[in-house]
């Protein structure tokens, strides 16, 4: 009854109804609900896609923190936070340009993060899991309200330098801000895989995640690297957080979120597994976006917390851990 | 000493409500008394068998609304056609049935939750509270989600047809809260105690020990979840009846780190810890409040004193009191007797 | 237990009884209980904002029975429990006998019970949930208008805007869902066909999902009903998904400069549902005061996107204040009859109270104007 058409008819410019006459009204509005319905999975697929690089970013960096150094980092989100809340500042306070404030904000994620580890961390050495997650607890506690305190409770805008027209391809469309946050995310998934797997630190962390005694013994400054993961972790979750800053808005507690989610791409994607914190955030994003749209979109944010425990439950090791390995 | 100090201060506390005549200190006592028994509640996971639950205020939701929907009545369709009801019972029944049901969700956790520990179970504790809040947020039909339930009855005890007495005013509730409370501290005292409770402390220091003793691990973190479950779903009902309206947000993490706080600075594994924490973290707000200091700064002080505490007092108040005063008890004692075989002048 | 941990306790104790604070006898109080921080914290503002110009004003003009009037703000936390210990401050503590609060909806329930407890009468500024003044509380006085009041104030507008068919798209609480449900009714009695009737948590940023499933359902028109920060990011993200639909704001926290400012070229071509016009004050019933407020607003250098909610603590601070010169003494059983018959010349119109509820436990409900404006080129216009 149906049949592609390149030259289109009259009825519909993509499809030949050749149903007889009395069903042809049927038919060609089943036709227009069928694309309609086509249209809105591939606008849906266009959003999860775009979504899901920045989730990896951030699934990345916990993954590194809670892998390399077996901290349960609440702060994860703040990081996420002051990334956006930087941007606001040298952006939209202080003037600077767009571009060279997001490097500066992640520069600033970074050493946030290495101070975090040096004033708080360093002296739990050897402390057990509890201990560190309390401290983590309170740190999180102090910078968010911190954080609410500087700012107050309302939601401040950053202004980027993208046209306000979205890109038009065919019945989707996408905003150029969200176009820019992909290409940067994506870049920096590769260049943390990169550094990872092919520079000496990289090689240094690896070596800490499988056996720390035994990296120590081989000369490896553990205190150094534990330091470097943090910061590394941190900066990336910064990056995150002054990618989306401008697509949304920065609040207060835009963390909270960030960090739970953080938490559901590196269970979901295993421990310490960087291609698994990527496919994680976009399996994430992906879920998010469908059951959103097509569920419930009430329970869009709570689709991560259910993907925990039926992960946790079913597989605890995740989808991609290939048993202690990062890289 | 120690006979006389502790029936002084029962005695202080039951006559309470009679030389306070302000309702609004009776009413942060009585919101302090609730949170305390919630704290010893998580105290008794967090401190006796050594598992971190970050999900615990989920207990205390369930508890406050399954007493409160069952006390007003509710009408749900789980299918289009299927439509269930239950018709307003007495409040008494739906407070002990928040108890219950509170306690065998803790079970439920406990069962799926000791498959994996460490982090990952914080990580599955606080997943869980938030999928409960989501439900209890999005069912509205059954919750009335974030228009919240109000209107809840207070609970009314007596014997039909000869008298009836409503828990409305202040000093009543307070000695409601009172009676549970010191209930769930006697609870939680015997089980600690028996034997029970010797294996959860023997599990807390070194399980793999314990397991290869032959104490059945799993079994004795289940009771534990159930009945610490069950005392933060008696908790909430008390909540629920007094405070009279509840709303997705008692769900939020953020009670479950008030909690947290209140067992970690009080001392956790001690029976005293969580009430000396309870009290100074429930009054504290409302002397921050009086002195207008903004609730943000609050937290900072919060999350501050939580870290100095695991760096300074990592055992809490509690203990470091404890151990100042054996010091100096054993400093008097070795005084005295350096007196008394000193040779008289 | 040690007893030392015992002294320490009976020493909470004795702070916990110490505490409590003396009243000042030569000023009349007023308790006013607002989300000062949280979820609401910046429309909570604007309303204390608007409340203490209100009470400089009147206390300039020589306060009230020869008192000034002295204004005790507390902040409810945007939280129902904080909501309800505020009310057992102000009422038990501070003895004050008259309430203003709590804002939202949820957080006045919460209240309402305390008030017939104490026999202590409210003026809701804000809510808009019918729950309110249908609960049979005789304490209840609310100024704001109920969702539904709204959407038959709308509803003559569903045809002269050629509305067919209209999406809805709301936050998930009283104040959404409620707007909802009474805006779909009305649109189905006046002929007009409902499409999806969609929801977010009141604290998302990505609406992409809810967005596509509107864009795909062939209706003209948006309604939306939320606070600012969520209607501008629906309106970036409705542009870009080019979203075909026209969008109306409903519900009055939606401050139309904050939208120009922070959404730019997205507010454009949107309308707004407002219950004060501070670009054009001639349009309402009473210019002058408008105009005063504004000005004073202004000089306070105060936010200018808040000035559409800063104006609901004008007009309840104002209507208290007549109501105690009308019944002659500061208490609450007086204050409470006097507030029946009060009349008074608002910012957002003429002010007085109509009964609602159960028969016999009426709460009361006062009638305001509904006012739709439009953004155009970046700046509000009439409609």
């Amino acid at each position: 009854m149906l049949r592609a058409s390149p030259g289109g008819e009259r009825d519909h410019p993509h499809f030949t109804c050749r149903a007889p006459p009395r069903q042809r009204g049927a038919c060609l509005a089943a036709l227009r609900l069928c694309e309609q319905r086509v249209d809105q999975l591939l606008q849906h697929t266009l959003n999860a896609l775009i979504l899901g690089g920045t989730y990896a970013l951030l699934g990345i960096g916990l993954t590194l923190i809670f892998g390399i150094m077996r901290v349960v980092n609440f702060t994860h989100g703040e990081l996420y936070a002051f990334g956006a809340y930087m941007m606001y500042l040298w952006v939209m306070l202080a003037g600077m340009n767009f571009y060279l404030a997001m490097v500066l904000a992640v520069a600033l994620g970074v050493l946030l993060g290495g101070a975090i580890e040096l004033v708080l961390l360093r002296r739990l050495k050897g402390a057990d899991i509890d201990t560190t997650m309390l401290v983590m607890i309170g740190a999180w506690i102090a910078l968010q309200n911190l954080e609410q305190w500087t700012w107050s409770g309302v939601a401040k805008s950053i202004t980027a330098p993208f046209p306000a027209t979205p890109l038009v391809l065919g019945p989707i469309s996408v905003s150029w801000n969200r176009l820019f946050v992909f290409v940067v995310a994506s870049v920096l998934i590769l260049a943390t895989h990169a550094l990872i797997n092919h520079s000496k630190l990289g090689k240094a962390m690896r070596a800490t995640f499988q056996d720390r005694e035994t990296a120590a013994l081989m000369g490896i400054a553990i205190d150094r690297i534990h330091t470097a993961t943090f910061a590394l972790g941190s900066g990336l979750a910064a990056a995150a957080g002054a990618l989306l800053g401008p697509v949304f808005v920065a609040y207060p507690s835009m963390g909270d979120l960030a960090s739970l989610k953080a938490f559901a791409i590196v269970i979901l994607g295993g421990l310490g597994s960087i291609p698994g914190a990527t496919a994680g955030g976009f399996i994430l994003a992906f879920i998010e976006e469908l059951g959103a749209g097509y569920i419930s979109s009430g329970f869009r944010d709570g689709m991560g917390f259910l993907l925990i425990i039926v992960i946790l439950i079913v597989k605890p090791t995740g989808l991609f851990a290939r048993r202690e390995r990062i890289g | 000493m120690k006979r006389a100090a502790t029936i002084v201060l029962l005695a202080a506390l039951i006559s309470l409500p009679l030389w306070i005549s302000s309702l609004y200190v009776l009413h942060i006592l009585i919101m302090t008394g609730i949170f305390i028994i919630a704290a010893m509640s998580l105290n008794l996971l967090l401190g006796f068998t050594g598992q971190l639950s970050l999900g615990h205020v989920a207990f205390f939701g369930i508890g406050a609304y399954t007493s409160s929907l069952m006390s007003l009545g509710f009408e749900v369709h789980l299918l289009p056609s299927w439509q269930v009801g239950l018709e307003a019972k007495p409040v008494w029944l739906a407070m002990l049935t928040g108890v219950l049901l509170a306690g065998m969700c803790g079970w439920v956790i406990g069962r799926l939750s000791f498959k994996v520990r460490g982090a990952y179970f914080v990580i599955v504790t606080v997943s869980f509270a938030e999928v409960v809040r989501l439900v209890a947020l999005n069912w509205v039909e059954l919750t009335q989600g974030p228009m919240a339930l109000n209107n809840i009855p207070v609970l009314r005890l007596g014997i039909p047809g000869f008298f009836e007495f409503a828990f409305l005013r202040k000093p009543a509730n307070y000695y409601l809260v009172l009676a549970v409370g010191a209930l769930a501290y006697l609870m939680i005292r015997r089980l600690v105690h028996s034997r029970a409770g010797r294996a959860m402390i023997a599990l807390r220091e070194n399980e793999a020990l314990a397991a290869s003793v032959g104490i059945d691990v799993t079994r004795y973190l289940v009771l534990a979840t159930f009945l610490s479950a069950g005392i933060a779903g008696a908790a909430g009902a008390l909540y629920a009846h007094y405070v009279r309206i509840v709303d997705p947000e008692i769900f939020s993490f953020i009670y479950t780190v008030t909690m947290v706080i209140m067992v970690i600075t009080g001392g956790k594994g001690t029976l005293a810890g969580p009430l000396v924490g309870g009290l100074m973290f429930g009054l504290l707000p409302e002397v921050l409040r009086a002195f207008s200091i903004p609730p943000e700064i609050q937290w900072v002080i919060y999350g501050a004193l939580m870290i100095l505490i695991v760096y300074f007092l990592p055992e809490g108040i509690v203990p470091a009191l404890s151990r100042f005063w054996r010091g100096r008890r054993q400093q008097d004692d070795a005084a005295a007797l350096a007196l008394k075989t000193e040779p008289s002048p | 237990m040690t007893s030392r941990t015992l002294k320490l306790m009976l020493m909470g104790l004795a702070l916990a009884f110490a505490a409590g604070g003396a009243a000042a006898q030569d000023t009349i109080k007023i308790g006013v209980t607002q989300p000062l921080t949280g979820a609401f914290a910046a429309s909570g503002n604007y309303v204390a904002q608007g409340a203490k110009i209100a009470e400089e004003e009147i206390n300039k003009a020589g306060g009230v029975l020869g008192k000034k009037l002295q204004l005790i703000i507390e902040d409810n936390k945007s939280n129902p429990t904080e909501a309800v210990a505020t009310a057992e401050k102000l009422i038990n503590s501070d003895k004050v006998p008259v309430l203003m609060g709590a804002w939202s909806s949820t957080l006045t329930l919460a209240v309402m019970p305390k008030l017939e407890e104490y026999k202590v009468p409210m003026l809701v500024e804000t809510s808009s949930s019918g729950k309110i003044t249908t609960s049979g509380n005789p304490y209840v006085f609310r100024i704001s208008p109920t969702s539904e009041m709204e959407a038959k104030a709308f509803a003559p507008l569903f045809k002269t805007m050629g509305i067919k068919k209209a999406d809805f798209l709301a936050t998930n609480n009283d104040f959404g869902l409620g707007a909802s449900k009474e805006f779909s009714a009305a649109a189905r009695q006046n002929g007009v066909e409902v499409g999806v009737m969609e929801t977010m948590d009141p604290k998302a940023t990505d609406f992409s999902a809810q967005l596509a499933k509107i864009k795909a359902s062939g209706a003209d028109t948006l309604f939306v009903t939320t606070a600012v920060e969520q209607i501008t990011l629906i309106l970036k993200q409705a542009k870009d998904q080019q979203l075909p639909q026209k969008i109306i704001t409903t519900g009055g926290s939606n401050s139309p400069d904050q939208l120009i400012a922070q959404a730019g070229e997205a507010a454009n071509g949107s309308y707004h549902l407002v219950f004060f016009t501070p670009w054009f004050p001639e349009a309402v019933k009473n210019p002058e005061i408008a105009k005063t407020f504004v000005t004073l607003w202004n000089e306070k250098k105060h936010n200018v996107g808040g000035l559409t909610e800063g104006f609901r603590g004008w007009d309840g601070l104002n209507v208290i204040a007549e109501a105690i010169k009308a019944a002659g003494k500061a208490e609450p059983e007086a204050i409470s009859k006097a507030l029946w018959d009060v009349k008074v010349k608002g910012i957002n119109g003429d002010i007085s109270f109509i009964k609602q509820g159960p028969a016999g436990k009426e709460s009361a409900q006062n009638v305001p104007s509904v006012y739709l404006v439009k953004i155009e080129g970046g700046k509000v216009t009439r409609q």
